[in-house]
């Protein structure tokens, strides 16, 4: 909790140089220019972030693994700076951080079944960082999926479930890469907005 | 189901794929921040971010895979049985060297069987389909003799090294020959390299038997998924041991495919992974398409492409390499 914390505002541009070429003789001088410039990027988007984690997990699991997400992106060197990417990096680590503690606590809640009465049980069941893994959410983006112009549900299932990058699938389905993004922002833009209802 | 696109949506869904995507580097970093300031886009961009998050949940789910089996369905025409499902790509990347002409190909008919040897030379590589779906993919340096009969799949790795992707056939199985050792497999997934005097097969998915002489008389090792053995031009088959799948799997994934691109955008999607940037300075070509398979990093097969292929020559200097007409 106690982490520097520079004073908001714009990031200044030097962060955003592309290391160059030649050996880097001081890389002390390196390591802390990435610490401020991720710790600038945390203190921009750590609001918004928690934010984000609430949908997955309790508030208090989230405050823990927006700051657990800070200390990660602090041990990782190769952080691209560029902010949407490093952003969505932020983002991308802290997706992953909360799916691993549902993972986790499924587990125990698994390991516990034996112990506890049916009541307890119930109770666990109720939890809200529960709910969106739920069988309700599953159906709607499935049929959402399956509800996709044909172009546009084969980009999205091959980058989502195959990995394929864009120019990979732009070069199976003959659409340009242009095309494979703009379909992948429809794709994203119907699924989320199918999502809306529930949330 | 109550579906309503929000106002804001459009916007952070299209930065959404373009980050996604990589398209983004510092010439969009006023839009960025002309973007992330409105609360109501950066709320609209988690929301898409969510959906992403969520529907990785469904990998591997019935109804996933029914619709990634229609996707392979319309992509790979026409359909073969047993086909592994990433044929798809690998026949457009192979169709693409193919149209680029670079490795020297021998084709004999003989009363109903087929016989091909392809070679690659270094610093090329090639994906070869064959007439029952198996795709071969050759690393460099490597030739291999193809010969396919009704009643048998043989393949000789003469030199170097190849990765199988065997379409199942319980008639005619699928064998390797490679120095006095031969590997058996009905459909799977496994890598044959030769070097110095002794091959070592690694098996990526499925199960095959190796052995040593092609003799009758040697015994057969199964080797599964996750393992590999090694043996030598005189000797037997080693014990199977924990295989390197990540390397073997690392050097499939290191390509880039461009399909008919423009130059502009390959050298775009190339200077994404490149150390160096490649600049065009010959006018006109921007626009030019362009078809080839290369490996990230080994700039200088892609440089040697593009200098033959569009008379270009290429200068570095000042941090860049520039593509100027010869």
């Amino acid at each position: 909790m106690d982490q520097p914390t520079p004073s908001d505002g714009p990031l200044p541009k030097d962060l955003f140089r592309q290391p160059d070429g030649a050996p880097d003789p001081d890389a002390e001088a390196a390591a802390e220019a990435h610490q401020a410039y991720v710790t600038l990027l945390f203190n921009k988007y750590r609001a918004a972030l928690q934010r984000y984690l609430c949908r997955f997990v309790a508030p208090d699991d989230a405050a823990e693994l927006v700051q657990e997400a800070y200390f990660r992106l602090l041990r990782r060197g190769d952080l691209v700076r560029i902010e949407p990417m490093a952003r969505a990096f932020l983002f991308e680590t802290g997706t992953n951080l909360a799916r691993d503690l549902r993972r986790r606590r499924a587990t125990r809640h698994a390991d516990q079944h034996v112990q506890l009465d049916g009541q307890e049980l119930a109770e666990d069941h109720q939890r809200p960082d529960e709910q969106l893994a739920g069988e309700q959410m599953r159906v709607i983006l499935e049929r959402a999926i399956a509800a996709l112009p044909q172009d546009t549900r084969t980009v999205f299932l091959l980058h989502r479930y195959r990995d394929l990058s864009y120019p990979q699938i732009a070069g199976l389905t003959q659409l340009s890469p242009r095309t494979v993004a703009r379909k992948m922002a429809e794709a994203i833009e119907r699924l989320s907005a199918a999502l809306g209802g529930t949330s | 189901m109550n579906v309503t696109t929000l106002p804001q949506a459009q916007p952070a869904a299209e930065w959404f794929a373009r980050v996604r995507g990589g398209q983004v580097d510092a010439t969009s970093d006023a839009a960025w921040r002309a973007f992330v300031s409105e609360p109501r886009n950066e709320v609209a961009l988690e929301d898409c971010e969510a959906a992403w998050a969520l529907s990785a949940e469904l990998a591997g789910s019935a109804n996933i895979e029914s619709l990634l089996a229609e996707v392979d369905r319309r992509l790979a025409a026409p359909p073969r049985a047993n086909v592994p499902r990433w044929r798809s790509w690998r026949a457009a990347a192979a169709a693409l060297v193919a149209a680029l002409g670079i490795a020297a190909l021998l084709v004999l008919n003989r009363g109903g069987s087929t016989q091909a040897q392809y070679d690659t030379a270094r610093a090329e590589e090639r994906v070869v389909n064959l007439e029952d779906g198996s795709v071969v993919t050759l690393n460099t340096g490597t030739s291999v003799r193809i010969s396919y009969s009704k009643e048998h799949r043989r393949i000789d790795l003469l030199h170097g090294e190849a990765l199988f992707e065997v379409a199942k056939d319980a008639t005619r199985p699928f064998e390797v020959h490679a120095l006095a050792g031969v590997t058996t497999a009905v459909g799977t997934r496994f890598d044959v390299e030769v070097n110095a005097g002794s091959a070592a097969v690694t098996v990526i998915e499925g199960t095959v038997t190796v052995s040593a002489s092609s003799g009758s008389g040697a015994a057969a090792v199964p080797v599964n998924a996750g393992q590999a053995v090694d043996y030598t031009a005189a000797g037997a088959v080693s014990p199977p041991h924990p295989a390197d799948v990540g390397r073997i799997q690392g050097w499939e994934l290191h390509r880039i495919v461009f399909s008919d691109v423009t130059l502009a955008q390959a050298l775009a999607d190339y200077n994404r992974y490149s150390e160096v940037p490649i600049v065009l300075q010959a006018p006109g070509l921007e626009s030019r398409h362009i078809n080839g398979v290369f490996r990230i990093g080994d700039e200088q097969a892609f440089l040697g492409a593009l200098e033959q292929g569009l008379h270009l020559k290429a200068e570095r200097g000042d941090g860049q390499i520039r593509l100027v007409e010869k």
